[in-house]
């Protein structure tokens, strides 16, 4: 489902935040990506998510060489990918419907398909009664909830999440992975990066560890720990 | 059909929430516009002035009178219809003696003095009036017609002053025409600023929606409905005011008898229309302009989600 080959991402300035990574996902897939702050996740999320070009090595997305993509394509690229991030990146002037549907209403669909859809994704994560809401009026946990729901709306083969439970208490965080979760049950492709270690270790996953831009370690059914233990 | 109504409520949805800025960029348009306008309209006052003024004959050819002083009968037709082929006159008339005469009596009918000083109605001579193309040119067919001595007793031309007021409207219309181009680039200038101004407000929503994948026309177009309501609304606005300012001013000069004032309601609407389709290209031109910046990095190397790894 997502292959890196030999990926390294240079900074302006020469800053080398992701060093010959090379990976590969398969379908269906729960992984972690740890690893201290500036270890590179981050980059690797947003390489995958074609927000930054690579500097050498190339990333195949659902069978696609995004490294060659053309720039009027990347729409069409992230149209396929949903993407969940610590700061939740909400348009503050809609409601909760609106911000779920907007991932609809970007690729075009009907009003007919827009409505029930968006009502059954928030139903699944438990905020169909708060609809209307703007998300001021919301949680922590209740925008990263809205922000899932429209990142899995569109029923995306691939969920990329960056930090999702950065900015949650821990039980919120456990109900943000149990939603995630399920979504991975349902087929679809997760990659997160996180230094949350109580989470990493309760979901049993595999773990590719990062350290200074290197794949350290990449382990089925890994823990947050042994990173550090390997060193 | 739903995508573009929903495009158009995001707009409008916009504007309101933006209120403030919105009315900045329309007050730019509409001042720019304005002055840009009533700098034509004053152009059109000259123009219509100066031509009313140029009406009529702008050269006249005295003859000396056929079958005497060496003249030829026939030869004031034949010089009328060598005159005719000049390409600089417009039209030229021959105004026999006889003609000259009954002139003479018409403008002199209240002034019985002058009737009877003239004793000799024969005294009067032919003559050729002429109307020329440009009244500018009126030495060259001076020149033309003192080369017919034999024929032509003295040339009268049209005051300089006719012609220092065709160079000064001819100035004039430049510097108008200079002025309405500087001040539509201010206009566009402004309007992609305001633009910028608003994207630069809404750079994490515009960074939002590119990470869901709403493509950069998806993103651009709500933007250049903004634009394009804004250039509308300051132009309508700027023709408005101008109109209404070229009425009152007309309605003021109703009693000046050496000028026109008045403009018609035509002139009006044709360059209103001009004006209105401006406004709106330099508002779309504006949100094109103030967008570039944020989109052109649509390849993934512009300021979209926070950098950090």
């Amino acid at each position: 489902m997502i292959r890196l080959e030999n990926v390294t991402k240079v900074y302006e300035g020469g800053t080398v935040a992701v060093n010959d990574v090379s990976l590969d996902i398969q379908k269906g897939e729960f992984v972690f990506l740890v690893g201290a702050s500036g270890s590179g996740k981050s980059t690797l999320i947003r390489l995958m998510l074609r927000d930054e070009p690579v500097t050498r090595g190339r990333i195949w997305v659902a069978g696609k060489d995004i490294t060659k993509l053309p720039k009027w394509k990347i729409p069409y690229l992230r149209r396929s990918v949903g993407t969940v991030f610590q700061d939740y990146k909400l348009l503050p002037n809609k409601t909760v419907f609106e911000n779920v549907a907007f991932a609809l209403e970007v690729l075009g669909r009907p009003r007919s398909v827009i409505g029930p859809q968006v009502n059954q994704v928030l139903e699944l994560v438990g905020l169909a009664d708060k609809s209307q809401r703007y998300p001021r009026q919301l949680s922590g946990g209740e925008q990263q909830r809205v922000s899932v729901a429209r990142a899995f709306v569109n029923r995306p083969p691939i969920m990329l999440c960056d930090e999702p439970t950065g900015n949650l208490d821990p039980k919120t965080s456990v109900e943000i992975m149990r939603l995630l979760d399920r979504i991975n049950r349902t087929g679809t492709t997760i990659v997160m990066a996180t230094h949350d270690h109580a989470i990493v270790d309760a979901m049993k996953r595999r773990v590719v560890a990062l350290e200074h831009g290197r794949v350290i370690r990449d382990e089925v059914a890994g823990r947050y720990e042994r990173t550090s233990e390997e060193e | 059909m739903s995508r573009f109504v929903y495009l158009i409520r995001e707009a409008l949805s916009s504007l309101r929430r933006n209120a403030l800025i919105v009315i900045g960029a329309i007050m730019a348009v509409f001042i720019s516009l304005a002055l840009a306008f009533g700098a034509q309209v004053v152009n059109e006052l000259l123009k219509l002035n100066t031509r009313a003024w140029q009406d009529g004959t702008h050269v006249v050819a005295f003859l000396y009178d056929e079958g005497t002083d060496n003249v030829p009968p026939g030869a004031h037709e034949q010089l009328l219809a060598e005159v005719r082929s000049w390409e600089e006159v417009e039209d030229a008339r021959l105004v026999t003696k006889a003609e000259a005469w009954q002139e003479f009596q018409r403008i002199f009918e209240n002034d019985p003095q002058m009737l009877d000083a003239l004793r000799d109605p024969t005294v009067l001579p032919a003559s050729i009036r002429i109307e020329l193309e440009d009244i500018r040119l009126h030495q060259t067919t001076r020149y033309r017609l003192e080369q017919q001595q034999q024929v032509v007793r003295r040339v009268n031309t049209a005051s300089q002053s006719i012609e220092q007021l065709q160079n000064l409207s001819d100035v004039l219309q430049i510097l108008g025409l200079g002025l309405a181009v500087v001040l539509g680039v201010a206009a566009v200038v402004l309007i992609a600023n305001t633009i910028q101004l608003a994207i630069y407000a809404r750079r994490e929503e515009v960074a939002i929606m590119k990470l869901v994948g709403a493509s950069n026309w998806y993103i651009r177009v709500p933007f250049l409905l903004e634009g394009l309501i804004e250039g509308l609304v300051g132009a309508a606005l700027a023709v408005f005011a101008v109109w209404i300012a070229s009425n009152n001013l007309a309605k003021a000069g109703e009693s000046l008898e050496l000028f026109r004032l008045d403009i018609s309601n035509q002139w009006f609407f044709r360059s209103g229309l001009v004006v209105l389709v401006f406004g709106a290209a330099a508002g779309v031109l504006g949100s094109l302009l103030g967008l570039s910046r944020y989109l052109r990095e649509a390849d993934g190397t512009g300021p979209d989600i926070p950098k950090g790894f």
